[in-house]
């Protein structure tokens, strides 16, 4: 008897279940629309990205917004499959750096025709001077905007008060050129025998990377042909400069102490064991929790001694919509985007993703009266996008790191390391011309 | 005659509706076979001679991708040495230690049950769990393995060992990592050694036999049917090797453990082409079937006790 009730409680929850799982909410002659994005069920900002879509349906007799959330990890596949099977979703997310992609193979609306539409037909649309120039940039192709920025971030340089006061420093000694960086650095570290237990800065840790020291300095990998530059003495000098910044220190030492960190699942900075490092508004959020346990600020990256150039990595996520062929849910699709550029909602967006979101007037009275996220609005200026290389999409990870991190076990000199990331870049490029 | 006839007829019919019935019972996984399996086949096989970046439409380029792999990418000849250098590693040593786990569990001891499920456990692990794990023992400066070996270390006056972070020894530490799921393997021996006629153990006791005899001459050679299935499984398995590079080592360090599947991976997923990633997964087949092939002609070697009969 007990078994069977105890069955049959089973078929009852497995039936509600499936029955809830079903269920499908009623949207009479609306149309609907697609959209993915990062929320799932159970991740912090699930709730804030249903709320916000809810406000857009209940102010809407045409149209319908069915959001599909994916973890993070899974969306990029997902997206690019869906995309690549022409099932794609009618509006989502996706990177900014890689918009040209999808946009010289067909698959995203012209987003410039859309705004010009609006224009000639009297209605509100989307004012583009309220995004960054780069950003903009970097979601054209041949002259039109295929996506909108819908996230914005950069990099800027951490600095921990307390180790600072520590070392008898203060805000003032918080480092505005190369030099200075280093001084600083040295004075901050904490090393007992072959143990890091406090380290000034290195140039490799948190989002400290070679690209960024050398747009700091005027350089870069490509050339607007996308040939390689890495080939020049002051490529060479500044790759050395990133693996000299420690070298009194073992690279077995430096190796725990970034490990220890790291497999512990701690970010050095927050742990207290990291004096200063290059990081973005991301590091910020895993701060906030600690609250005034820990003091700390921002500050602009250090600059190189002589013609710095201010230049920082911008990053961020695009929005898009997919060309599906059918123009009722490109309509929709487009008013939905337009409701998400709105400065209400890119304001209550930053506040359910912890993000900073893209429209600059938006973020600049959301950040207002918070220094850090100030100092970010403000870094946001000199933020430059990752160009995008056919060739070599990743240029700047894979296709570099394997190499870059030769040198910073020393089995590679500087030198070595720079001839064998040409060697591939140029012997990628010839496989990729060789089949376009 | 007539009446023959009709039961002749009547059980074709019947011959023919079980053959129907069959068709539908097996036809989910014959759609399966089809939509998930032979399709996907096929269009990898068109894709590799390709050129597809996964937005837009592949466009036929010839053998241009497999001349690519061939004779323009050092990535490529490297990360097949990776991958045949793990093959050629891991299975033997697969082999060895399964046996011997085997062997070891073969006996009639209290307990025994537990000692084989524990053996057994890591095989039920997620392998990325299962990588993070090892990722701790073997990190160089403060992992287990490496206090554990401290006074050897120090005894031989040698530098404490790299391991995956060691250009030399990396892959090799992913082989070792790999044994920790020899209990799979170890499962299909104990099943067969049960298997083996106690008489063959009494009869060779009477001639005087040792444990080391025994194990020589009955238990090896009657063991040969599951020692070459998990050879030959061992070598397809081998040649797919990726998580535990992706999730340790992301390749490296030096690239000395980016293995044949992980630049397939990044052929793919970071450099949007899908023709040469197709093309590296034609090569794979490949060179999986040469090389299984091969050690097919080992079958001979093989005794299968019921063909004796």
């Amino acid at each position: 008897m007990m078994k069977k009730l105890i069955l049959l409680s089973l078929l009852l929850v497995a039936g509600f279940t499936l029955a809830a799982c079903g269920e499908k909410e009623d949207i009479g002659d609306r149309t609907e629309i697609n959209f993915w994005n990062i929320s799932p069920v159970g991740s912090e900002s699930y709730s804030g990205m249903r709320r916000i879509i809810r406000d857009f349906n209940e102010s809407q007799d045409a149209y319908f917004v069915r959001s599909t959330g994916i973890n993070f990890w899974d969306y990029w596949d997902r997206v690019n499959v869906a995309i690549a099977s022409g099932n794609a979703p009618d509006v989502a997310l996706h990177t900014i750096d890689n918009v040209v992609l999808r946009a010289s193979n067909g698959a995203l609306y012209n987003i410039t025709e859309l705004i010009e539409a609006d224009i000639a037909a009297g209605r509100e649309t989307i004012a583009v001077e309220n995004y960054l120039e780069n950003q903009l940039d970097v979601a054209a192709y041949d002259g039109n905007l295929y996506a909108l920025p819908f996230s914005a971030t950069t990099r800027v340089l951490y600095y921990n008060l307390d180790l600072f006061e520590e070392a008898g420093l203060s805000e003032t000694d918080v480092p505005t050129t190369w030099s200075e960086l280093h001084t600083v650095a040295k004075q901050l570290d904490d090393v007992s025998g072959n143990t890091i237990n406090v380290l000034g800065f290195d140039p490799s840790f948190g989002e400290g990377t070679y690209k960024q020291f050398l747009w700091q300095s005027g350089l870069d990998y490509f050339d607007e042909d996308f040939n390689v530059t890495l080939d020049t003495p002051e490529h060479l000098e500044i790759l050395e400069w990133m693996y000299d910044f420690n070298s009194e220190y073992s690279r077995s030492a430096l190796d725990a102490f970034g490990e220890a960190n790291e497999m512990l699942g701690i970010n050095p900075f927050a742990a207290g064991n990291l004096g200063m490092m290059i990081a973005s508004d991301g590091l910020y959020e895993t701060l906030r929790p600690l609250g005034d346990s820990m003091r700390y600020g921002v500050a602009p990256i250090p600059l190189p001694d002589e013609n710095g150039v201010r230049v920082n990595w911008g990053s961020g996520f695009s929005i898009e919509m997919y060309d599906n062929g059918d123009e009722a849910r490109k309509q929709g699709a487009w008013e939905f985007m337009k409701y998400l550029m709105t400065y209400e909602v890119q304001q209550d967006m930053a506040e359910v993703l912890g993000w900073l979101m893209s429209s600059i007037p938006a973020m600049t009275d959301y950040a207002e009266g918070n220094p850090i996220l100030e100092a970010f609005i403000e870094e946001l200026n000199y933020a430059v996008d990752k160009v995008y290389v056919p060739y070599a999409p990743n240029w700047h990870a894979v296709d570099w790191d394997q190499y870059f991190e030769e040198g910073l076990r020393g089995a590679m000199t500087a030198e070595e390391v720079l001839q064998a990331a040409i060697s591939n870049y140029i012997q990628k490029r010839e496989n990729y011309e060789a089949a376009n | 005659m007539a009446k023959k006839k009709k039961h002749t007829n009547s059980l074709q019919q019947m011959r023919k509706q079980e053959r129907r019935l069959g068709y539908i019972f097996a036809s989910p996984w014959l759609l399966g076979l089809v939509i998930f399996g032979a399709f996907p086949i096929l269009a990898s096989f068109y894709l590799s001679f390709t050129s597809y970046n996964m937005v837009g439409v592949p466009r036929f380029i010839g053998t241009t991708n497999y001349q690519a792999l061939f004779f323009n990418d050092n990535l490529f000849w490297k990360s097949l040495w990776n991958t045949l250098y793990h093959v050629f590693l891991s299975v033997p040593l697969g082999l060895i230690v399964g046996i011997m786990l085997a062997l070891l569990l073969n006996s009639k001891i209290r307990g025994i049950g537990i000692y084989r499920t524990l053996f057994y456990l890591p095989n039920v692990v997620s392998i990325v769990a299962m990588s993070l794990l090892w990722l701790w023992l073997f990190q160089p400066n403060f992992g287990l393995i490496n206090q554990v070996l401290s006074p050897f270390y120090n005894l031989l006056n040698m530098e404490p060992l790299g391991w995956y972070r060691d250009s030399n020894i990396s892959k090799l530490t992913l082989v070792l990592m790999g044994l920790w799921t020899a209990g799979g393997s170890m499962i299909i021996y104990l099943a067969q050694m049960q298997d083996i006629p106690k008489d063959y153990y009494e009869a060779a006791q009477i001639d005087g036999a040792n444990g080391l005899q025994q194990i020589i001459k009955i238990t090896l050679p009657l063991m040969t049917p599951s020692i070459f299935f998990n050879f030959i499984m061992g070598i397809i398995v081998g040649f797919q090797v990726f998580t535990v590079a992706y999730i340790m080592t992301g390749g490296g360090p030096g690239r000395s453990t980016y293995y044949f599947g992980y630049y397939l991976f990044d052929k793919m997923i970071q450099d949007n082409n899908m023709g040469q990633a197709s093309a590296m997964a034609w090569v794979l087949l490949v060179v999986t079937l040469v090389i299984t092939l091969l050690a097919l002609t080992l079958n001979k070697y093989v005794f299968y006790l019921g063909e004796q009969d």
